[in-house]
C-alpha cells in the first residue's frame, strides 16, 4: 500500500524574500531532512504548480527544478489551476501503484505576491473560459455567480456565508504557518468590501506564496521508520470549464464524481472521516463541498454553515478545514493540494500539535481546479 | 494585445447570438478586475438563458438598479467590450439590456 512518510510546509504568505525556486528549495530540502532520506533515494517528482509559466515566465519547469537541487530523476510537471497540486498526488500515488519499490517527493509551490492584484486576477483567469474572459469574469465573479444564485435559491443571507470565514479563521490561528493568524467575526466579514457580489473580501480565499511537500513510497522498510499515513483512494474527474454549460449551477459536479469513486475505492462511509480538508477558496464553495461530497443535503448547507456545526470548537464529529482551509492558511495555488493532505496527515499521526482533533483515523482532502472543471478527491488511513 | 484574426474569429461566433432574447439566470458585480476591464468598474455580469436554452454570458448595459434581478428579461446587443491600447484594434462584444 502507498504511504506518506512526510510532510513538510513552508510558511504561506507574503514572502517577498522569496521566490518560486527558494520556496520549491526549502520545501524540498526540509521534507527530505525530515524523513532522513538523502535526495539519491528519490525515485521522481510530482510537481504541482499553475503560475511558474504565467507570473515568473519559466517553463520546461522540471529542469528548473533539476538544476536547484542537482538531480537527473524523472520530474513530472503538473497543471490544473488550483487543483494542481491534487493532481500532483493523485498521479504519484497512481505511478506507485504501477512501479513498485519506489520512493517519491509530490511537489506543491506557487509565487504570486510579485505581481500587482489586477494582474494576478488576470493570470488566474486564464484558468476560466475564453468566454467568461471576454465578458471580464473573473474567479471571485464565476463564484459570486454561483453564490447568488444558492443565496437566491435556498433563501440565505450573506451572513450564512460568513459563517465560513469566521470558523476558519478561528482554525487558522493554530496553524503555524497560516497566512493567517487572527479570528474574524461575522461582522468583520459582511463590512469588508465586495470582489464580486456577494462575495467579499472575507469571503475569498487570499493571494499567497508558499511550498508544500511530501513523500510518498511504497517501500515496506521506509514506511515503518516513519510515522505514517496509508492512501486509500485519490480520485480525479473533470466537467467543462465554463459554469454556463452546466446543468445545475448550485453544484459541483466534478466533486460529486470524484467523492463518490474516492469512498468507493477507499471502501469507506461518510462518518468514518473525522477531519477533512475541503477547498474553501471562496466561502460559498466550502458549503458546495459538504453538499456535493454527501456530508450534508443540497441547499441545507447554508444552515449548516451558520451553526459551525464542523468548527474544533463545536465538539462534533467532522471537522473540517484545521488547518485553516485556503481562507486563512492562504492559497499559494499549486501548493493548495499539497498542503490539504498534507494537513490530513498530520491529523491522522498525530502530528497537529495545537489543533490535533482527537481520534481521528480517517481523513479527505477535495481540492478544486477553476471553478469545477476539476476536483480531486483523496482519503487517508491511519 | 490580441491579434486582429483572434476578433475576427470571436466575432463569428458572436454573431448568431445578438438580438436575442433570454432571461438572467444569475448575476454579480464585478468590483476587482483584470486591467482591460477596469475602467468599467463596477461592472454586473449576467448568466442569461436564451429562449432555445442556450446559456451566455455578458456585461448588462443601459440598466438601473431595480432592473438587477433574476428571471429579468433582457436583449442581447452589440457593444465596446474593453479597453485596449490606442493602437489596437477595438474589440466588440454581446451585452446585454434590460428589454
Amino acid at each position: 500500500m502507498n504511504a506518506i512518510i512526510g510532510y513538510y510546509s513552508t510558511k504561506f504568505g507574503e514572502l517577498w524574500q522569496m521566490s518560486l525556486d527558494d520556496l520549491i528549495d526549502e520545501a524540498v530540502s526540509q521534507v527530505l531532512k525530515k524523513t532522513k532520506l538523502q535526495k539519491e533515494q528519490i525515485d521522481a517528482i510530482f510537481f504541482g504548480n499553475m503560475l511558474g509559466g504565467v507570473v515568473e515566465e519559466n517553463l520546461l519547469i522540471a529542469a528548473h527544478i533539476a538544476e536547484k537541487l542537482e538531480v537527473n530523476i524523472p520530474i513530472y510537471p503538473v497543471e490544473a489551476a488550483c487543483a494542481s497540486g491534487g493532481l500532483a498526488f493523485q498521479m504519484a500515488h497512481e505511478y506507485l501503484k504501477s512501479n513498485s519499490n519506489k520512493t517519491v517527493v509530490v511537489l506543491g509551490a506557487e509565487k504570486m505576491t510579485d505581481v500587482s492584484a489586477e494582474n494576478i486576477t488576470k493570470a488566474l483567469s486564464c484558468a476560466a473560459s475564453s468566454e467568461e474572459q471576454a465578458v471580464g469574469l473573473t474567479f471571485p465573479g464565476v463564484y459570486g455567480m454561483i453564490a447568488n444564485l444558492y443565496l437566491q435559491k435556498y433563501h440565505y443571507k450573506e451572513e450564512h456565508l460568513a459563517a465560513i470565514s469566521v470558523k476558519n479563521h478561528a482554525h487558522g490561528v493554530f496553524n503555524e504557518n497560516a497566512h493567517f493568524r487572527k479570528y474574524v467575526t461575522v461582522d468583520d466579514v459582511l463590512e469588508s468590501p465586495y470582489v464580486a457580489y456577494p462575495l467579499k473580501v472575507l469571503d475569498s480565499s487570499p493571494i499567497s506564496d508558499g511550498a508544500a511537500a511530501l513523500v510518498l513510497t511504497n517501500q515496506k522498510s521506509k514506511i515503518s521508520n516513519q510515522k505514517s499515513s496509508f492512501i486509500l483512494s485519490s480520485e480525479v474527474a473533470t466537467d467543462s470549464v465554463s459554469i454556463a454549460k452546466r446543468e445545475r449551477l448550485d453544484e459541483l459536479k466534478a466533486t460529486k464524481i470524484a467523492g463518490e469513486k474516492a469512498f468507493k475505492t477507499a471502501n469507506l462511509k461518510r462518518q468514518d472521516i473525522r477531519v477533512m480538508e475541503v477547498h474553501d477558496c471562496f466561502s460559498i464553495a466550502e458549503i458546495l463541498a459538504l453538499e456535493d461530497l454527501g456530508f450534508w443535503k443540497k441547499g441545507e448547507g447554508g444552515a449548516h454553515a451558520k451553526a459551525m456545526s464542523t468548527a474544533s470548537s463545536s465538539g462534533g464529529h467532522l471537522i473540517v478545514n484545521t488547518s485553516g482551509g485556503l481562507k486563512a492558511a492562504g492559497h499559494p495555488v499549486g501548493g493548495t493540494g499539497i498542503k490539504q493532505i498534507g494537513e490530513v496527515h498530520l491529523q491522522l499521526t498525530g502530528q497537529a500539535g495545537d489543533r490535533q482533533v482527537k481520534g481521528a483515523k480517517y481523513g479527505l482532502a477535495h481540492n478544486v481546479g477553476g471553478s469545477g472543471g476539476l476536483t480531486v478527491v483523496s482519503s487517508l488511513g491511519s | 494585445m490580441k491579434s486582429p484574426v483572434t476578433i475576427w474569429r470571436k466575432q463569428k461566433r458572436d454573431t448568431p447570438i445578438l438580438g436575442r432574447k433570454g432571461k438572467i439566470v444569475t448575476w454579480t458585480k464585478i468590483m476587482v478586475a483584470p486591467p482591460k476591464f477596469q475602467a468599467f468598474t463596477p461592472y454586473v455580469v449576467v448568466l442569461v438563458e436564451l429562449e432555445n436554452k442556450e446559456k451566455v454570458y455578458g456585461q448588462l448595459v443601459d440598466f438601473e438598479e431595480k432592473d438587477i434581478y433574476f428571471n429579468n428579461k433582457v436583449k442581447s446587443v452589440l457593444r465596446r467590450s474593453a479597453s485596449v491600447s490606442q493602437n489596437a484594434l477595438i474589440e466588440y462584444g454581446v451585452k446585454f439590456k434590460p428589454l
